[in-house]
């Protein structure tokens, strides 16, 4: 354990991004990008990749940078530093595969101000070395991406009757009745909610035993 | 190395050396992948004149096929079909591709317009740049939208096309607008009508027997300017 309670090794990082101080269902960052690209699995897919990217190298750069980075000034040089990282993202996605920078619109840009990515520039790459960092910054946007992903799976499903834009057997058929509050913001407020309670709640039944 | 960083103009020092060395690292990305870039836009374009041309295009078309379609059989806008991209068969104009753009919602809107050889029946109309908003604005890409246009006969007088609210009784040159993008919808129907309009005008020298509509015609681009005055009230 590091000086702020932060954990240091793999497994604890580890655990820690993933499940208990989970960025979206336990801190509840980054709400706007999860309202907004889980409406389709395959833009999340991209969405997530793009952010795991970002928040472990930014992370890894903020911390090899960390002991030559004045204090005053050290929340303009993360920025900047989060920002190279997202138009590199944003470049390669318009050059390789523009119909899926096109489905992203303003998000991949948006990455910028998540605030998962500052945050754990502030909270953990500000402080350790940049190997755990980049492991901090890793998981933690993995964590970021499975709760992302279930929302999608239930949103493409429910409102479009289709997976990874392959009809599914019933939800594709006539026999499902689309709900095209799913595929719209209303939805993804709805399922979200869900979500955050669910796993807010095993989370708590694992926790109470102990105490 | 201490002494330095204590010095008081360190942090900016400090701010112009990292922006520098990050900002060289991306302008050397983006210029490396500029040309890309660009074949990209430029293919998205030649979809959207493909799209719009009647027998042209198939959904799961390939890029590279797209733009094989492209080349091969559009012709270059000339002086005889105005701005229009023209689909030609045996010399005869089939069909006529008409690009337009004009400042959406939040961002310009950039597409193509297809009628056939009378200049009146649509073809289809396909868009390859806009940034409305998602769900509401941009469902004007969406088939639901864009099939409307199919078969409908522009106006010889006043707007060439009209964008109704959903509901009502529609008229042979109308479509319905999208339901709670208002702003995306009035401005797209200026944008086009304008666009129609002003094509209009060029191919009305070459009109001669549609003497009848000259009066008309030359009055289509005035009543265009309306929705942009009710945009302003807005």
């Amino acid at each position: 354990m590091s000086p702020n309670g932060a954990p240091t090794g793999p497994r604890a990082i580890a655990i820690q991004g993933l499940w208990r101080d989970n960025p979206i269902f336990r801190q509840v960052l980054g709400i706007c990008s999860t309202l907004a690209v889980t409406n389709l699995v395959m833009n999340t897919v991209v969405m997530c990749a793009a952010l795991v990217f970002t928040v472990s190298l930014s992370a890894a750069t903020v911390s090899v940078l960390r002991n030559y980075t004045p204090r005053n000034i050290r929340m303009m040089v993360e920025t900047l530093i989060i920002a190279f990282y997202v138009i590199i993202v944003d470049v390669l996605l318009g050059a390789y595969w523009p119909s899926m920078r096109a489905n992203l619109g303003p998000y991949v840009g948006l990455i910028i101000t998540n605030c998962i990515v500052m945050g754990r520039c502030e909270a953990y790459g500000n402080s350790h070395p940049p190997g755990g960092a980049f492991l901090d910054g890793f998981f933690n946007a993995l964590g970021y991406s499975f709760i992302l992903l279930i929302v999608a799976t239930f949103r493409e499903i429910l409102g479009m009757g289709s997976f990874l834009g392959m009809p599914m057997p019933f939800f594709g058929g006539p026999a499902w009745d689309k709900w095209i509050i799913m595929v719209m913001p209303p939805g993804a407020f709805f399922m979200l909610g869900i979500v955050v309670w669910v796993f807010r709640s095993i989370q708590q039944s694992r926790e109470e035993p102990k105490k | 190395m201490k002494l330095m960083r204590q010095a008081k103009f360190y942090p900016v020092l400090y701010m112009f050396v990292v922006t520098a060395a990050f900002s060289t690292v991306v302008i050397g990305f983006s210029s490396l992948t500029r040309e890309r870039v660009a074949a990209n836009e430029r293919l998205a374009f030649e979809r959207a004149v493909v799209a719009v041309l009647p027998g042209l295009y198939e959904t799961g078309l390939r890029s590279a096929q797209i733009h094989q379609r492209f080349v091969e059989q559009v012709s270059e806008p000339d002086a005889s079909s105005g701005d229009a991209f023209t689909l030609r068969k045996g010399g005869q104009v089939v069909a006529y591709a008409l690009p337009f753009e004009g400042q959406g919602f939040w961002a310009p809107i950039r597409g193509v317009i297809g009628t056939a050889a009378d200049k009146r029946t649509v073809t289809g109309i396909a868009f390859y740049e806009q940034a409305e908003t998602p769900g509401l604005g941009a469902e004007i890409t969406q088939p639901a939208f864009r099939d409307q246009f199919k078969g409908k006969v522009l106006a010889r007088e006043g707007k060439p096309i009209n964008l109704r609210r959903p509901g009502t009784a529609l008229g042979e040159n109308d479509v319905y607008a999208v339901t709670g993008a208002t702003q995306t919808s009035t401005r797209l129907e200026a944008i086009v009508n304008r666009a129609l309009n002003e094509w209009q005008s060029q191919m009305g020298s070459d009109k001669a027997q549609s003497g009848p509509y000259s009066l008309t015609k030359s009055l289509g681009p005035i009543s265009s300017s309306d929705p942009g005055k009710q945009e302003a009230g807005q």
